[in-house]
């Protein structure tokens, strides 16, 4: 196995990469070796569907697969070596449907159908030791002795950006929102990456163009969440738990959890939102289950401690799981695209084993002491207050707007965002998405020009939230968004996070600063160009990190 | 005091202080570790683990739980080990076996009990509403219950062979032992509504999920009971991972759980079935038509033809385990799991 996709990546002094029998997060080599060859195989479904596109064929079926299946293969989400083996049988069907679209379209065209090589061509194995035999051929380092590492890097980029866009877009896609211009954009990247590119430009231009199509992407999905759920609201949700019988549900599908909701009506059990669901608690629809009785716990990496303690059935709808530990094995339930070994997984929406399990744990014994915070500051309710804020810029009330976006881990750096968030002047508003602001959401932040000083605008699933502000007080001071008095202090763990950078740098936002450490993949001289071209910064020390985007922006 | 640090497996580093006087079992559970363990009293070897440096002193064990081989080769057992210096230990387990909370104990009314062939009983127990717990029977399919008779001081270990479920439900398949006391609860008192105290669930004789190999059961008597656990577990999660089962008795009329096979096995067709019978000299109008031997010997025979190594996971008697863990080592299987029936 080779795998560098997410930060917590194993790294000595002279080079990064998990490439022993399992990686940091807890993958095995066989599991990360079957998610190359999956890819592989989508490639080839890729390299159809972008040739049938062209003359007006389309298949809505292996798009929706592409999606799937790349989301799959995400940091924390599918694990079980078995599955990986079916997904793969059902690329290759799909792959031959592809084929068989694209050849029919271009005869109809009275074009000769092309005979494509490489994987188009690849005949996966039949049985699990067949597919570990054939990895190699799929492995995203394979030519690296031969052109080096940063067109390997800038493969990989473009790789991870697009799993990162799949992973949105099949949240977006559930919801039945779908654009066109995602598959295609999907399919053009397949084929690009089955061509195996050996020159800097090209990547460097399909990097930045799945960035725009992760902005489709995020716009699909924050369609898709307000279309079936209406508009974020701010909310004042519970974070401590209340007496009595008790679900918890993680990860990011809003769909899942409305099924969840449905299926406990007039149950007489509380469904929890984890760390990382907590917006849901701001959209009208899901708001309205008086069932839905608050969020447990922070970010994802403490889901061991948090779910072992949690007296109720767990239930994992996206990215981010971590092994499950016998105290609840029993009792976590995966869903969609996740999936451990051994562990229940729920394929078709149907939770009713959820609702036996939790009628069957004790759930919660008493209330915790009431305590609350305030989340739902989404594009909608900021700019709803638009002329104040506009206001509170013009008059000097709100010196400078500090976005604290991304991903929180384990790793002992991570800390700097909280100290960030804490060291901001007390005239600046703090922005923050994403499971980074676990670490600090919990505190009392006061007021600035009437408004929060702290406004959650939601999870890295939200972004396009972010963006939207970010545009329209641009619009709205007539500046372009890197004259804004506005700072992007972003964490990256995975590859959605990889996906939204791209999508900043697709939209001409600069300076934003990365951390805790800057992606493996990415070589020194690929650096080079991010700072040259974008002004992408490395975070230092938080206070001296303020100080200059404050004093940048005066 | 002195320090003890274990490493797990998978690369886990667990550390807890210990002092000379007591085992090490006892001085990690002071700390809230609950290290993989069931006798306690050194007969089962399920605590063992290597010994890597440092000062240590063993009471006495029995050479079924740690032979003087494995001993030579580092081999302890935490639960008579005694630390006089800091202390490094290789643990044959993943940190997921390790638990950070002590073992629950229960209370369980029995729902259901019978005959299960002609030396065996089958009961089923339903665990009664737990303010902690609630009434779920949450464990890893693979892991086994000490049953306790209250007030009695009678407590023993049998694997459960269900599959974990929301209904609280346990079922055991024991052995009943000639004298034992147990056995003789079982066979003289025990009857529908009566309570007994469960200690667990225990045991670290569980699927190794992470294998790619097929997994291939050996089950002699009521050793049978955890094979059954997690090939129902399998057959709920439609588990495709190719499976086999070699099953074996002493006579015919001891056989047992056919109903509960075929059912598994319509759900998981890969799943093929072995039974063996050791001493079919039986009536003329029961005459074994299947496997005349032991399972070890059935295994032998199909390890000779098999194409992938598969992962052997064999429980029953020690004398059955001592012989598949031979068959296996000389038929090239891969990793070998056993839990040891030990006489009670
Ligand atoms: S996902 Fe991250 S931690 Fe897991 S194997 Fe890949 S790089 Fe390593
Ligand atoms: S913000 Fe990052 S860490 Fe948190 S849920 Fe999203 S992807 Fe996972
Ligand atoms: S627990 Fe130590 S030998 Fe059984």
């Amino acid at each position: 196995m080779f795998c560098y996709q997410c930060e917590q990546t194993f790294r000595s002094d002279n080079k990064a990469g998990c490439a022993g029998a399992k990686g940091m997060c807890g993958k095995d080599a066989a599991t990360a070796d079957l998610q190359d060859v999956l890819l592989h195989v989508c490639e080839g479904i890729g390299q159809y569907l972008h040739r049938a596109r062209r003359l007006g064929a389309t298949d809505a079926e292996a798009d929706r697969f592409l999606l799937f299946a790349f989301f799959t293969t995400l940091t924390n989400v599918n694990f079980s070596a078995a599955k990986f083996v079916e997904f793969i049988q059902r690329a290759a069907q799909l792959r031959d449907g592809a084929k068989a679209l694209y050849e029919k379209a271009a005869r109809e065209a009275g074009e000769t159908p092309e005979t494509l090589s490489g994987a188009a061509a690849f005949v996966p194995a039949k049985d699990m030791a067949g597919l570990l035999a054939q990895a190699g051929e799929a492995a995203i380092r394979k030519d690296v002795a031969r052109l080096g590492e940063d067109v390997v890097g800038l493969r990989a980029l473009v790789l991870y950006g697009l799993k990162g866009v799949c992973a949105y877009a099949h949240h977006a896609c559930v919801l039945g929102e779908e654009r066109d211009a995602i598959y295609a954009a999907v399919e053009h990247a397949l084929d690009l990456l089955a061509s195996e590119p050996e020159d800097i430009g090209p990547l460097l231009d399909e990097a930045l163009a799945l960035g725009r199509a992760n902005f489709l992407a995020m716009e699909a999905l924050d369609a898709a969440n307000t279309g079936n759920f209406g508009t974020p609201e701010p909310t004042s949700v519970r974070v401590t738990p209340i007496k009595g019988k008790a679900i918890l549900v993680s990860g990011h599908d809003l769909k899942d959890l409305h099924a969840i909701l449905e299926a406990t009506k007039d149950k007489g059990i509380n469904v929890y939102t984890h760390g990382e669901l907590l917006p849901a608690h701001s959209y009208p629809a899901l708001r309205s289950y008086p069932h839905l009785a608050g969020n447990y716990g922070g970010a994802w990496q403490d889901q061991q401690k948090e779910f072992a303690e949690f007296p109720g059935p767990i239930v994992m709808t996206s990215n981010c799981l971590i092994e499950p530990q016998p105290r609840y094995r029993a009792r976590i339930f995966t869903a969609g695209p996740v999936g451990w070994p051994g562990v229940r997984h729920i394929a078709n929406e149907d939770f009713t084993q959820v609702v036996q399990a939790a009628l069957a744990l004790p759930g919660f014994a008493e209330d915790a002491e009431e305590q609350r915070i305030t989340v739902g500051f989404g594009r909608a309710a900021v700019l709803g207050v638009a002329d104040k804020v506009i206001d509170a810029v013009k008059s000097g009330a709100i010196r400078h707007f500090f976005m604290i976006g991304g991903c929180d881990g384990a790793a002992p750096g991570r800390n700097y965002y909280a100290d960030f968030a804490h060291a901001t002047p007390d005239d600046t508003v703090i922005l923050t998405l994403g499971c980074g602001k676990y670490r600090f959401n919990k505190h009392d932040f006061g007021t600035v020009g009437g408004l929060p000083r702290l406004l959650d605008m939601g999870q890295c699933n939200d972004a396009y939230s972010a963006l939207v502000v970010a545009t329209k007080l641009a619009e709205a001071f007539g500046v372009g968004v890197n004259e804004l008095p506005l700072s992007l202090i972003v964490s990256w763990f995975e590859q959605k996070a990889a996906a939204v950078l791209l999508t900043l740098l697709a939209l001409g936002v600069r300076n934003v600063r990365l951390g805790p450490t800057l992606p493996a993949f990415l070589t020194p001289a690929l650096v080079d160009v991010l700072v040259e071209k974008f002004g992408v910064l490395p975070i230092g020390d938080a206070r001296a990190d303020i100080d200059a985007a404050l004093s940048r922006a005066a | 005091m002195f320090k003890v640090e274990l490493l797990t497996r998978d690369g886990a580093a667990i550390a807890f202080d210990a002092e000379p006087s007591e085992n090490l079992l006892a001085a990690a559970e002071r700390a809230n570790i609950y290290l993989p363990s069931s006798c306690r009293e050194g007969a089962c070897g399920a605590c063992r683990v290597t010994h890597a440096s440092g000062d240590i002193e063993l009471d006495a064990y029995s050479s079924a739980a740690l032979s003087d081989a494995e001993r030579a080769a580092g081999g302890i057992l935490l639960c008579r080990a005694h630390a006089h210096g800091d202390v490094a230990l290789h643990a044959p387990f993943d940190a997921a076996s390790i638990g950070f909370a002590p073992t629950p104990q229960r209370r369980a009314t029995i729902v259901d009990i019978g005959p299960a062939g002609a030396r065996a009983m089958r009961i089923v127990l339903q665990y009664e509403e737990d303010p902690e717990f609630g009434r779920a029977a949450q464990f890893v399919a693979g892991q086994f219950g000490e049953l306790e008779i209250p007030e009695s001081g009678i407590r023993r270990s049998y694997s459960l062979a269900n599959a974990p479920n929301w209904d609280g439900k346990l079922e055991f398949l024991i052995r009943l032992q000639p004298g034992g006391a147990f056995s003789t609860y079982l066979r003289e008192r025990a009857s529908i509504g009566d309570a007994l105290i469960v200690h667990g669930p225990k045991g670290q004789f569980t699927l190794d999920e992470a294998s790619l190999a097929p997994r291939w059961f050996v089950a002699g008597g009521t050793g049978l009971a955890p094979a059954l656990s997690m090939l129902r577990h399998m057959a709920e999660l439609a588990d495709p991972c190719p499976a086999r089962l070699f099953f074996g008795v002493n006579r015919v009329d001891e056989l047992f759980a056919l109903d509960a096979l075929e059912e598994i096995r319509a759900a998981l067709p890969q799943l093929a079935v072995t039974i063996c019978v050791w001493a079919p000299e039986t009536p003329p109008e029961t005459r074994w038509r299947g496997f005349a031997g032991t399972p070890a010997e059935a295994l032998a025979q199909s390890l000779a033809n098999a194409s992938e190594r598969p992962d052997i996971y064999v429980c029953g008697p020690p004398a059955l385990i001592t012989a598949v863990e031979t068959v296996a080592l000389a038929g090239g299987a891969g990793a070998t799991y056993a839990e040891r029936f030990s006489a009670a």
